[in-house]
C-alpha cells in the first residue's frame, strides 16, 4: 500500500495530501527528499530512500514544471509497489486539469484519486499476470542487453539487473549506485530504467493514449542509445586512469621541502613574513571575463529539425511546451562543455538530468531561446551546488572551540602528492595572521621526510610541531598532539596524514581510525583542481570507506575541501564542481601557488561564470 | 494647393506623434521614479524550518492551508494583508516575498533586497539554540549587506512559534543573537579586512554588539504563524507601507 501521497508547490505549500492514506509518516521524508536530493540537483534519480526510526521509506516523484508542482510517492521500501510511477504521472495529468494558482483546496480530487489508484494498482495486477504476453518487446531488450553486458564495467550492473527482470525490485540495486552524497540523510537509487521497462510491458488499456506511448517508446530507444555508448566510456576512463602519474614535485616549488637533504641547511632557517595571506584579500579566483551571450548561442548548434523560419516565429509567439527532445541538443553542448571544464562526465551527466527534468513541461516565453533557457537554468543549479551549505568561516569556530577551552583540531587527507603538507603549512600561516596559535601534528608516520618536510615549514613559520618519527600508529600520535595542544593552550592542531589511493585498504582503515578515536572539528580534503574524472573515484572512496569503516552510528565525513594547485588549471574548474556535487561539503581553501599567502577563498560566482564560458 | 494641404497634413501628424511620445515617456518615467520612491515590497528570511511560508500564507489568506514543506522557490505575492480586506476604502497591497531559507537557495535573496521596504528576519523561537549560531550568520550576512545598510532598510527579528510554552523569550533570543553577532565581527572582519567593497562592519567598535548600533532600525518582534497571532508583523509592515 501506498504510505502517501503528496502534491505540494515549489514554494512549499502543500495542496492536497490523501486523507484516506492518513497514517502520520514517521520523521519528515519529504523535507529529507527536498533537502538532500531535489536541491542537491539529484532530481533526475529515479527514487529516494528514506530511514528514520522504524521506518524505511521509497520516495519517488515528479514535477510539472509549468505550474511548479510536484508530486511525491511514499511507500514501504520492503513492499516494492510497481505501480507508483505510473501513478504518479497519472495524478500529474488529471490534477493539472484542475489546478489554479489561486486555489489551495481540492476537495475533489479525492474521488480522483481514489479512481486513478484502483486503475493504477488493476494495470499492476494485469501486467504481472500477461508477463508472457509481454515477452517479445522484453527479449529483444534482453539481447540488447546481453550484448552490452559484456563490455560493461560494475557502475552499469545495476542497472542491467533492472532492465533485465521487470518485476526487479529496485530497493535492491543501491549497490549499483555510484554516486553518493555524503552528507545526505538517505540513498538515492540508479537512474530511471525501471521506469520505461515496466511501462512497456503494459499491455495497451483505455488510458493510455497514443501520445504516452510515442513518449516511451522514444525513451526505450534512447536507453539503448546509452546502452551503445556505454562501453566506450568506460574504456575511456580505463586509459585516463592508467596514464594518470601522481606528480611528486612539482618544478621549481619554493615550498617543497619533501627531500630530507635540505634539512641540512635549516641552520639558517629565516622566519617567513611573507605579507597577508591571500586569504583575506578580494579574490577573484579565475578570469572575470564577461560572457557574451549572443556571442557564445551562435556557436551552439541549433535544433536541425526545425527550420530558423519555424523556429524563429515560434521564440516570437512563445509558449511553446518544452518537451525532453527539444532539450536534448542543448543539453548535449553544454554537457560537452562542462566537460570541457573537466567536470567529471558522471557529474556533468546528472547536473542535466537534473536540469531536464527541471524545464521539461515548461512552456518557453517568447523571445527566449531553449539553449538560453537551458544555460539559466544551469548556471541557477551551479550557484545551487557550489553555494555551501555549511559555514565556511574557520576562524569563527576556532573561537567558538577555545571558548570552550578546547583545541580546533583539523586534519588533511587526500591521495598521494596533492600538497597536503605544503597547503596544511599556508593553512597555518593564515591563522598565525589572525592571532590564533597554531600546532602542526605529524601523523604521516608512513612516507620518508614527510615529518621533515613539515618540521622544515614548522620552523619556518616558528610554531610548534608534534612528531614521534616513523612507525607509530598515526591515531595515537594525533591523540598525544591534541593532549599536548590543550595542555600548552595552542588554538588549532593542525594534523597532516600519509597521503593514500583511495582503494588501498589497511591505510583507509587506519585513516579511519584516526578520525573515529580523535573525532577533528574539521576533515579537510585536499584534492588537485586537476583531477578529471577520477576526483569522483577519490571523494566518494575515502567517504564511503569513512563511513564504512567507523564504528559510531554517525561517522565523520568529509566537511571541506582545499584544492589544490588552482593556478595551473586555466579554465578548467571543473573539480571544484565535481568534488563539491559528489561530497556536499564546501571548497574552504583554495591553493594556488608557491608561497606562503597563495591561499584563497572560492568565489563562487566567477567558478560559475568560467564553467558556462 | 493640393500639395500644401498634404503638407499641412503631414506636418500636424509629426507633431501629434511626437507629443504623444512626449507624454508617454513622461508618464513612463514619473511611473518608473514613484514606484522606485515607494517600494511596497517586503522580504520574509529566515533559516529553513522557521515557518515564513506559514507565515506568508496567514498574512495572505489568513490561513497555513494543510500545511508546508521545505520550499524550493520564493513565494511571492501582491495582496492586501487578509487582516484588512474587511476594511472599508482602497488599501494598498503589499508586496510580500517568502525566501527559502536553505543554505543553497539564499543568493535568491539579493534579487528582492535591493527593492525591499522593509525585512523580516524569522526565528524559530522553539528550536533556537541548535541553531543559533547559524541564524545569527544569516542576520550577520543580512546586516552587512551594502543593499541593506546603504538604503537602510528596516529589520524586524521575528521570534516565531511562541504558541508553544516551551519557546524563548524575545529578550533572550535578542541577546543570544547579539552575542553571537559580536563574535562574527571579530571573525568576520579578519576574514575580510581588504575586502571593503560589500562588507560594512557592523556596531560600535569597541563595544558589545547591539542591535540598536546599527545603521537602519532592528527591531524585535513576536508570532505565531500557526495560530494565526501575527498582528506584530503587520504592524510592522504598515509601518513602512503606507496604506
Ligand atoms: N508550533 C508552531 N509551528 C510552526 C509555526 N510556524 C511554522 N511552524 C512549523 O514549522 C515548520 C516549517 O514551516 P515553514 O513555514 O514551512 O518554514 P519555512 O521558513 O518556510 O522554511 P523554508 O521554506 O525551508 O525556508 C512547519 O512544519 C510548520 O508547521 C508556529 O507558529 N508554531
Ligand atoms: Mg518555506
Amino acid at each position: 500500500m501506498l504510505e502517501q501521497l503528496l502534491i505540494f508547490t515549489r514554494g512549499g505549500l502543500i495542496l492536497w495530501t490523501c486523507k484516506e492514506l492518513g497514517n502520520a509518516l514517521k520523521g519528515s521524508p519529504i523535507d529529507a527528499l527536498i533537502r538532500s536530493c531535489l536541491l542537491e540537483e539529484r532530481s533526475g534519480d529515479s527514487a529516494f530512500n528514506y530511514d528514520a526510526a522504524g521506518a524505511s521509506y521509497t520516495l519517488k516523484w515528479t514535477f510539472h514544471n509549468e505550474l511548479g508542482l510536484i508530486f511525491v510517492a511514499i511507500y514501504q521500501r520492503i513492499l516494492h509497489l510497481l505501480y507508483v510511477d505510473d501513478l504518479l504521472s497519472m495524478v500529474k495529468r488529471e490534477f493539472s486539469e484542475l489546478y489554479h494558482p489561486k486555489r489551495t483546496y481540492y476537495e475533489d480530487f479525492d474521488d480522483i484519486f481514489r479512481q486513478l489508484q484502483k486503475e493504477a494498482e488493476a494495470r499492476a495486477e494485469e501486467m504481472k499476470k500477461s508477463k508472457p504476453q509481454a515477452k517479445p518487446v522484453e527479449s529483444l531488450t534482453k539481447k540488447e542487453g546481453q550484448i552490452a553486458n559484456k563490455k560493461k564495467g560494475v557502475l552499469l550492473a545495476g542497472k542491467e539487473k533492472v532492465s533485465s527482470k521487470d518485476d526487479a525490485s529496485e530497493g535492491n540495486h543501491t549497490n549499483g549506485h555510484k554516486l553518493e552524497n555524503g552528507n545526505s540523510n538517505g540513498r538515492e537509487l540508479g537512474t530511471k530504467t525501471t521506469h520505461a521497462d515496466v511501462k512497456k510491458s503494459v499491455p495497451e488499456s483505455g488510458a493510455f493514449d497514443v501520445s504516452k506511448l510515442r513518449k516511451l517508446r522514444s525513451k526505450a530507444s534512447k536507453k539503448m542509445d546509452t546502452f551503445s555508448k556505454a562501453p566506450k566510456v568506460e574504456q575511456n576512463k580505463k586509459t585516463t586512469k592508467k596514464n594518470r602519474v601522481w606528480d611528486d614535485s612539482p618544478s621549481e616549488s619554493k615550498l617543497d621541502f619533501t627531500d630530507p637533504m635540505a634539512e641540512k641547511g635549516t641552520e639558517a632557517v629565516v622566519v617567513v613574513d611573507q605579507g597577508e595571506s591571500m586569504m583575506d584579500r578580494e579574490e577573484i579566483v579565475s578570469s572575470d571575463s564577461e560572457i557574451d551571450e549572443d556571442e557564445e548561442e551562435s556557436g551552439k548548434p541549433d535544433n536541425k529539425k526545425r527550420g530558423w523560419f519555424s523556429s524563429m516565429f515560434q521564440s516570437i509567439a512563445g509558449k511553446t511546451v518544452l518537451e525532453k527532445s527539444d532539450l536534448e541538443p542543448a543539453l548535449k553542448a553544454l554537457k560537452d562543455r562542462l566537460m570541457t571544464k573537466n567536470v567529471a562526465e558522471e557529474i556533468a551527466e546528472k547536473l542535466c538530468e537534473s536540469v531536464a527534468a527541471s524545464l521539461e513541461g515548461k512552456k518557453l516565453g517568447s523571445f527566449t531561446r531553449i539553449s538560453s533557457t537551458v544555460q539559466a537554468a544551469m548556471e541557477e543549479a551551479l550557484l545551487r551546488i557550489l553555494t555551501p551549505k555549511r559555514s565556511v568561516d574557520i576562524l569563527r569556530e576556532v573561537h567558538a572551540a577555545k571558548e570552550q577551552g578546547k583545541p580546533y583540531v583539523v586534519v588533511f587527507v587526500g591521495v598521494n602528492g596533492v600538497g597536503k603538507s605544503t597547503n596544511l603549512a599556508k593553512v597555518a600561516y593564515w591563522l598565525l595572521q589572525h592571532n590564533i596559535s597554531v600546532m602542526m601534528a605529524a601523523c604521516d608516520t608512513f612516507r620518508s621526510g614527510a615529518v621533515e618536510q613539515l618540521r622544515t615549514h614548522a620552523c619556518r613559520l616558528q610554531i610548534p610541531i608534534f612528531e614521534k618519527g616513523y612507525e607509530k600508529d598515526p591515531a595515537v600520535v594525533a591523540k598525544e598532539a591534541i593532549q599536548e595542544a590543550s595542555r600548552n593552550h595552542s588554538d588549532v592542531v593542525l594534523v597532516d596524514t600519509a597521503g593514500r589511493m583511495q582503494d588501498n585498504e589497511p591505510l583507509m582503515r587506519a585513516l579511519s581510525k584516526l578520525i573515529n578515536l580523535n573525532g577533528p572539528d574539521l576533515v579537510l580534503f585536499v584534492g588537485e583542481a586537476l583531477v578529471g574524472n577520477d576526483a569522483v573515484d577519490q571523494l566518494s572512496k575515502f567517504n564511503q570507506k569513512l563511513a564504512d569503516l567507523s564504528t559510531s552510528s554517525s561517522p565523520m565525513l568529509i566537511d571541506g575541501i582545499l584544492l589544490t594547485k588552482f593556478d595551473t588549471i586555466d579554465d578548467k574548474v571543473g573539480a571544484a564542481l565535481s568534488m563539491v556535487y559528489i561530497s556536499g561539503a564546501p571548497v574552504m581553501f583554495v591553493g594556488c601557488g608557491q608561497s606562503y599567502t597563495d591561499l584563497k577563498k572560492l568565489n563562487v560566482k566567477s567558478i560559475v561564470k568560467t564553467l558556462l564560458k | 494647393m493640393e500639395q500644401w494641404l498634404n503638407q499641412v497634413f503631414i506636418t500636424q501628424e509629426v507633431y501629434v506623434a511626437l507629443a504623444v511620445l512626449f507624454f508617454t515617456s513622461v508618464l513612463f518615467l514619473l511611473f518608473r521614479l514613484f514606484r522606485r520612491t515607494k517600494s511596497n515590497t517586503i522580504v520574509l528570511a529566515g533559516l529553513s524550518g522557521s515557518g515564513k511560508t506559514v507565515l506568508f500564507y496567514q498574512l495572505q489568506d489568513g490561513s497555513s492551508h494543510q500545511g508546508t514543506v521545505t520550499s524550493m522557490d520564493p513565494n511571492e505575492g501582491s495582496f492586501v494583508l487578509h487582516s484588512e480586506t474587511s476594511k472599508k476604502g482602497k488599501i494598498k497591497p503589499v508586496h510580500v516575498v517568502d525566501v527559502p531559507g536553505h543554505s543553497r537557495l539564499r543568493p535568491k535573496l539579493d534579487e528582492f533586497l535591493s527593492q525591499a521596504a522593509g525585512l523580516v528576519f524569522v526565528v524559530d523561537a522553539l528550536d533556537f539554540l541548535p541553531n543559533c549560531r547559524a541564524a545569527a550568520e544569516y542576520l550577520y550576512d543580512i546586516l552587512t549587506k551594502a543593499s541593506v545598510v546603504n538604503k537602510r532598510i528596516p529589520v524586524l527579528i521575528l521570534c516565531n512559534k511562541t504558541d508553544k510554552v516551551t519557546a524563548h523569550s524575545k529578550d533572550f533570543i535578542r541577546k543570544q543573537l547579539e552575542k553571537e553577532i559580536d563574535k562574527l565581527r571579530t571573525s568576520r572582519n579578519a576574514v575580510s579586512e581588504a575586502d571593503i567593497s560589500n562588507e560594512f562592519t557592523l556596531g560600535v567598535s569597541g563595544q558589545s554588539f547591539m542591535f540598536s548600533h546599527c545603521v537602519n532600525k532592528v527591531t524585535v518582534g513576536e508570532s505565531s504563524g500557526m495560530t494565526g497571532e501575527i498582528s506584530q508583523v503587520e504592524q510592522f509592515i504598515r509601518e513602512h507601507v503606507k496604506s
